[in-house]
């Protein structure tokens, strides 16, 4: 017989038995199977356990190396460039008295627009002849107009610039929201307790506003990174999954969809994906370690949202 | 601000409007570059003669107003069917994700049983593996079970999600217990009382759940790249894609495809702003 404590759980079994079911087969086999796979190589159509010998290759694979260069190049320029300016622009709507739904809304227009749309009028935008933006700087009087998407080269006006340019443009709305609760969070006696005290508005600045939106700041620089990581849509669409030219555009999940689909190599591709799961486990360990330790504010920020 | 009636106040004032007019314009200037490739792409779309010559210096108007490529792209594209297989594949798999996620927070939030912790430890440990890392194996387990090339394969894997089922327990342990209980002394099962009681008082987060759902599944091109290749179900994003890599010579059709793609959801954008952008500011992620 059953105790009465396990027939009065049996019920909320069931109800989780389905949630479960779809987890273990479409989640935890799958990661399973994905560390299974990079331990094995494939000798004539059959899987042979091989050790670390899909890690020593990827070690020495230079295409790899490139391609995890390029998405921690392109991941942190991307935050270099977004976080203060999308800070800017939430100060500045913070401060606004009408119109802040009109902006909010062009700003985040991007965001619902599909990736590959956005990069494919990027494409366009980019073009060195006729594009919006070599337009725009003709007219400015610019001689030498820069090749963008056709330059691989380090460079501010090279291809890694015109992705990032792009990744800026749409991400911009999302982090300005964000930023702009951040802002809205900070309770406004400190401010007035400054002024009291004798503060300009550039000290409240420096020493109420920037470390009030510190939990703002770690949250977005930290998702911002777990994207990075995975960045693959819009590269994929301007470059391919070579990340054309020149290999310049190449992150780790397009060169995990190469080796994958084109090479047909699913052991080394595995390989690259349990490199990004550390990575990404890493960083999210992080993130819960600050986030359960020293925020407990949130939840009060999104009670008051 | 039109409480400040005292002479003394004026000059106050007008620092104050100075400053909200150069808060306005920068605003603006901003919103012009948001604008300006989207009206770009759709001057261009109206444009024949872009197909063969760009204008130089861009214009933002076409010089020849006129539908044909438009015409074209759809004579190309399936685009409509694209759409209802977006549509399809976004309703359905949105529908079963509010589901899954709020069964299963209602669970975690109300529910007392043996093995309530580990699970739920289990629950937030699926959240640490990106769907990236598991997409190999996950498309060989497709290939397998015989399901590339349906919408099942695009259906199925984004059922059930850590997030969505995270979410959904935060809002429902904030529902007072005594509602639940009060239910059950009336003799109501546990699925009527998740059903009945919990789940309509549950807008907001299935709101912006369905808002976020939707939008991953709509947007991804990765995932159905890998499984689909019958063009007859491609979504409207992996139909464009492909169209792209064809027609990217034509910039004018190539562009009028993309303003097909991008619109409707635009537009029902502009009508369900505030919604989305509060359902979205909500959950605090996007992915």
């Amino acid at each position: 017989m059953l105790s009465y404590r396990v027939r009065k759980s049996l019920v909320w079994y069931l109800f989780l038995l389905p949630t479960y079911l779809l987890f273990a087969l479409f989640l935890v086999y799958p990661t399973i199977q994905t560390f299974w796979l990079s331990f094995y190589r494939e000798v004539n159509t059959v899987q042979e356990f091989a050790g670390l010998y899909q890690y020593t290759r990827l070690i020495a694979n230079q295409v790899f190396q490139r391609a995890i260069l390029n998405t921690v190049v392109l991941g942190v320029a991307f935050l270099v460039v977004v976080l203060p300016l999308s800070l800017v622009l939430a100060s500045l709507l913070n401060n606004l008295r009408r119109g802040s739904n009109f902006f909010k809304m062009i700003y985040f227009l991007p965001q619902i627009t599909s990736t590959v749309a956005v990069a494919l009028v990027f494409g366009y935008v980019f073009q060195p002849n006729w594009g919006l933006i070599n337009g725009a700087l003709r007219l400015l009087g610019v001689q030498d107009l820069p090749l963008w998407l056709a330059d691989p080269r380090y460079s501010l006006t090279g291809s890694r610039a015109a992705v990032t340019i792009l990744a800026v443009w749409v991400a911009l709305g999302y982090y300005m929201l964000i930023f702009l609760a951040g802002l809205q969070a900070i309770p406004t006696d400190s401010y007035d307790a400054a002024v009291v005290d004798g503060a300009g508005p550039l000290q409240s600045w420096w020493y109420i506003t920037l470390p009030g939106l510190r939990p703002t700041f770690v949250f977005l620089i930290l998702t911002g990174t777990i994207d990075a990581m995975s960045r693959f849509s819009d590269l994929w669409t301007l470059g391919g999954p070579g990340g054309t030219p020149a290999r310049s555009l190449q992150t780790v999940v397009m060169f995990m969809y190469q080796t994958a689909f084109e090479a047909y190599d699913f052991n080394l591709s595995s390989a690259v994906a349990v490199v990004l799961f550390f990575i990404v486990l890493g960083l999210t360990l992080i993130n819960f370690r600050v986030f359960l330790g020293q925020e407990f504010g949130g939840a009060e920020r999104e009670a008051a949202a | 601000m039109a409480t400040d009636t005292q002479p003394a106040g004026t000059s106050y004032k007008r620092t104050l409007r100075v400053r909200q007019i150069i808060i306005w314009a920068i605003l603006l200037v901003g919103a012009l570059a948001m604008i300006a490739p989207f009206e770009w792409m759709i001057a261009t779309s109206f444009s024949r003669l872009a197909n063969q010559s760009m204008p130089r210096p861009p214009r933002l108007w076409p010089i020849d107003p006129s539908l044909f490529n438009y015409e074209v792209a759809v004579k190309n594209l399936p685009i409509l069917r694209y759409y209802l297989n977006s549509l399809f594949v976004t309703a359905v798999s949105t529908v079963g994700y509010l589901f899954f996620s709020s069964l299963t927070g209602y669970v975690f939030a109300k529910g007392r049983f043996i093995g309530k912790p580990v699970l739920f430890v289990i629950l937030l440990m699926t959240l640490m593996v990106p769907f990236e890392v598991r997409m190999i194996p996950l498309y060989l387990l497709m290939r397998r079970l015989d399901l590339t090339n349906t919408y099942w394969a695009l259906i199925l894997p984004f059922l059930s999600g850590g997030f969505g089922m995270f979410l959904m327990r935060q809002y429902m342990t904030t529902i007072p217990d005594d509602l639940v209980d009060a239910a059950r002394v009336d003799g109501a099962n546990e699925f009527a009382i998740y059903w009945r009681v919990v789940l309509p008082l549950c807008g907001p987060p299935l709101a912006a759940l369905a808002v976020l759902n939707a939008l991953w599944r709509w947007n991804d091109v990765l995932w159905p790249l890998m499984v689909i290749s019958k063009s007859e179900l491609y979504t409207v994003t992996l139909g464009l894609a492909t169209a792209a890599r064809q027609q990217g010579i034509l910039t004018g059709v190539a562009l009028a495809s993309t303003t097909l793609a991008i619109l409707p959801i635009a537009l029902l954008y502009i009508l369900l702003q505030r919604f989305i952008i509060k359902g979205i500011a909500y959950s605090g992620l996007k992915g």
